[in-house]
């Protein structure tokens, strides 16, 4: 059985559809990333699956189990969301900010007791950041920030993570330690991320979805759905694909 | 200046000591000069009658003094509660208890009744504050209705209709005092005071504050999610939507109780969240209380200066605050890099 388990899902803003018939799974483990050209519904398919669009029509499963109509904060144990491109505030610290991924498991009126303490100590150590722990997030750089966001879901605890555009406005560094930070958080979880740069995303996910127009073209290994066809259908480019010889991973050249 | 997690518990300690010692201010210092013993004595002697106290001291103590001071701290937590919660609601730094029409709209209401006699009473109620509470609560509702589209609230629509309610409200305000000629009157009110706090004003005003606080608290966990977006709130489990819309009913509310009693108070919903916050980080969980004691010494201080400072005149407490407040909400903003809304 997949861990997530996407089906048939349309969905739209005010009566027209921007994603129909999307189907694809996710299973312990994987990194899945979502690629398609700029407006062909990366974002609202995450946003979808995260709870944040109403559905038109489809079902969304965790483990098996419908996570359509239930309960917000049953919802939140279950899939984990970092927005693309979320706004520092200043007055949290990383440890703060981190411990408001424990939200949906506190009851109104309780605080975070040291369990809840030491998860979010577990996130922030996972993301490598234990030496900003006491930092104020409007110190930090984007690259920082970024994997706060990302502890901070970590810390919900959820089997699914979401991430929209992770590597967004951040430099071939960062982009590269957000995603090497992602491919060992996979272990044991079920990643779903948005990226636009496909060399990266081939390299580092072992799926991925591509869309264009609010649909699937292609699902598989990155070999698989970014052929030189697949992409001039949906980019309308014309690319070389060829081998890369140390990590085995095909890598795209975008010709004139 | 941020204090750290361990040791929050002491400024709450020091918040309640220094709360109680502007209390105790306050009930020595008013307008006619009584010793201090008498105050004692007359308060000690409700619990057990043991002196013998000269009833005009008795009267001041207990008819003037006591109420006053419990209603400079119920508006004091009032306003300031109200404004944490719409700075977090509405995620704007400069949104305080005013900012949905509140002031305008109660203004409208004091000047009608100002207009038709200010000595009529309604159910042991005074006519200035029912149709203050009333008017104050039409314009957060005409600002509701126009700022809800399509099944949902957007903050910043709010705050415009806000705007605009505002303006208009104070355009038919300035006509009342133009047609009517009461301009001294009605602006006195305008001005706020604190000067005619009676029992009554207390215990109508007591169960917003009680109930205010209670939901603010019961809610600060859905506050603390909405502080990165309604995105993340959303995903973290929060009813946005519902949590936001019963904590601006709550806020408007709670800001209407406090203009229906004292006029127009400024500055005070606005600084004490920007206070707090500096001292104890954007946790609203710590916030509220904080806020609600900060809010209430913050008022009870300036009232204290208000009615002290050219005894026996009294200055509208709204002067004394905007007077303080203007410049200690520089001070604090030039403490802080500018920028986020914590």
């Amino acid at each position: 059985m997949s861990l997530l388990r996407v089906e048939d899902l349309a969905c739209g803003y005010d009566k027209k559809l921007v994603l129909k018939g999307i189907n694809f799974s996710v299973d312990y483990g994987q990194l899945v990333g979502i690629v398609g050209p700029n407006g062909s519904g990366k974002t609202t398919l995450l946003r979808s699956i995260a709870g944040l669009i109403n559905l038109e029509n489809g079902s969304i499963k965790v483990k098996g189990e419908e996570v359509r109509g239930i309960e917000p904060r049953e919802a939140a144990k279950r899939i984990a969301f970092v927005p693309q491109l979320m706004e520092p505030v200043q007055g949290f610290s990383v440890e703060e900010m981190v411990l408001l991924g424990r939200t949906p498991y506190l009851d109104r009126l309780s605080f975070e007791d040291n369990k809840d303490y030491r998860i979010a100590e577990r996130a922030i150590e996972e993301l490598k950041l234990e030496k900003l722990q006491d930092r104020d997030v409007t110190e930090l750089s984007g690259g920082e920030f970024q994997r706060v966001a990302i502890a901070r879901a970590v810390a919900q605890q959820t089997k699914v993570l979401l991430l929209d555009e992770p590597t967004a406005h951040l430099d071939i560094r960062f982009q590269m330690r957000i995603l090497r930070l992602l491919r060992k958080l996979r272990e044991g979880r079920g990643i779903v991320a948005t990226f636009h740069n496909l060399n990266m995303a081939a390299r580092y996910c072992q799926r991925l979805v591509l869309i264009n127009k609010g649909e699937v073209v292609a699902v598989g290994r990155p070999s698989e759905v970014l052929t030189s066809g697949n992409i001039k259908e949906t980019y309308r480019i014309k690319t070389l694909v060829r081998k890369n010889p140390r990590t085995g991973r095909i890598k795209y050249i975008a010709l004139p | 200046m941020r204090i750290k997690r361990g040791y929050r518990h002491i400024i709450v300690i020091a918040m309640i000591i220094l709360f109680a010692l502007t209390v105790l201010v306050s009930l020595l210092f008013g307008a006619t000069r009584i010793a201090p013993r008498l105050v004692w004595n007359s308060i000690a002697n409700r619990i057990s009658p043991q002196w013998n106290i000269p009833e005009r001291i008795d009267t001041i103590v207990w008819r003037v003094r006591i109420p006053r001071v419990f209603l400079g701290a119920l508006v004091g937590l009032l306003l300031a509660i109200s404004g944490t919660i719409l700075q977090g609601v509405l995620r704007n730094p400069l949104a305080d208890p005013y900012i949905l029409g509140v002031s305008a709209g109660g203004g409208i209401g004091a000047a009608i009744a100002i207009i038709l006699g200010g000595g009529i009473t309604l159910l042991g109620m005074g006519l200035i504050p029912l149709l203050a509470f009333l008017f104050a609560l039409a314009a957060v509702l005409i600002v509701y209705r126009l700022s809800h589209v399509a099944g949902r609230t957007a903050p910043e629509t709010l705050i415009l209709a806000g705007v605009a309610v505002s303006a208009f409200s104070s355009a038919i305000l300035a006509l009342l005092i133009i047609l009517s000629g009461k301009l001294q009157s009605i602006f006195f009110w305008l001005l706020g005071s604190l000067a005619n706090a009676s029992w009554n004003d207390v215990f109508a005003v007591l169960p917003y504050a009680l109930v205010g606080i209670f939901i603010a608290y019961f809610y600060s966990k859905d506050l603390n999610a909405m502080i990165f977006g309604e995105d993340l709130a959303r995903t973290l489990g929060v009813n946005v939507e519902k949590s936001r819309r019963l904590l601006l009913v709550v806020a408007s509310l709670m800001a209407a109780a406090a203009v229906s009693v004292s006029g127009l108070i400024g500055f005070i919903g606005l600084i004490i969240p920007h206070f707090v916050r500096i001292i104890v980080g954007p946790n609203y969980r710590l916030l509220i209380p904080l806020a609600a004691i900060s809010g209430m010494i913050f008022m009870l201080v300036a009232d204290i200066i208000a009615r002290t400072i050219l005894a026996p005149m009294e200055i509208p407490i709204g002067i004394i605050m905007a007077l303080i407040g203007a410049p200690f909400f520089l001070y604090l903003l030039r403490r802080r890099r500018m920028g986020g809304h914590a």
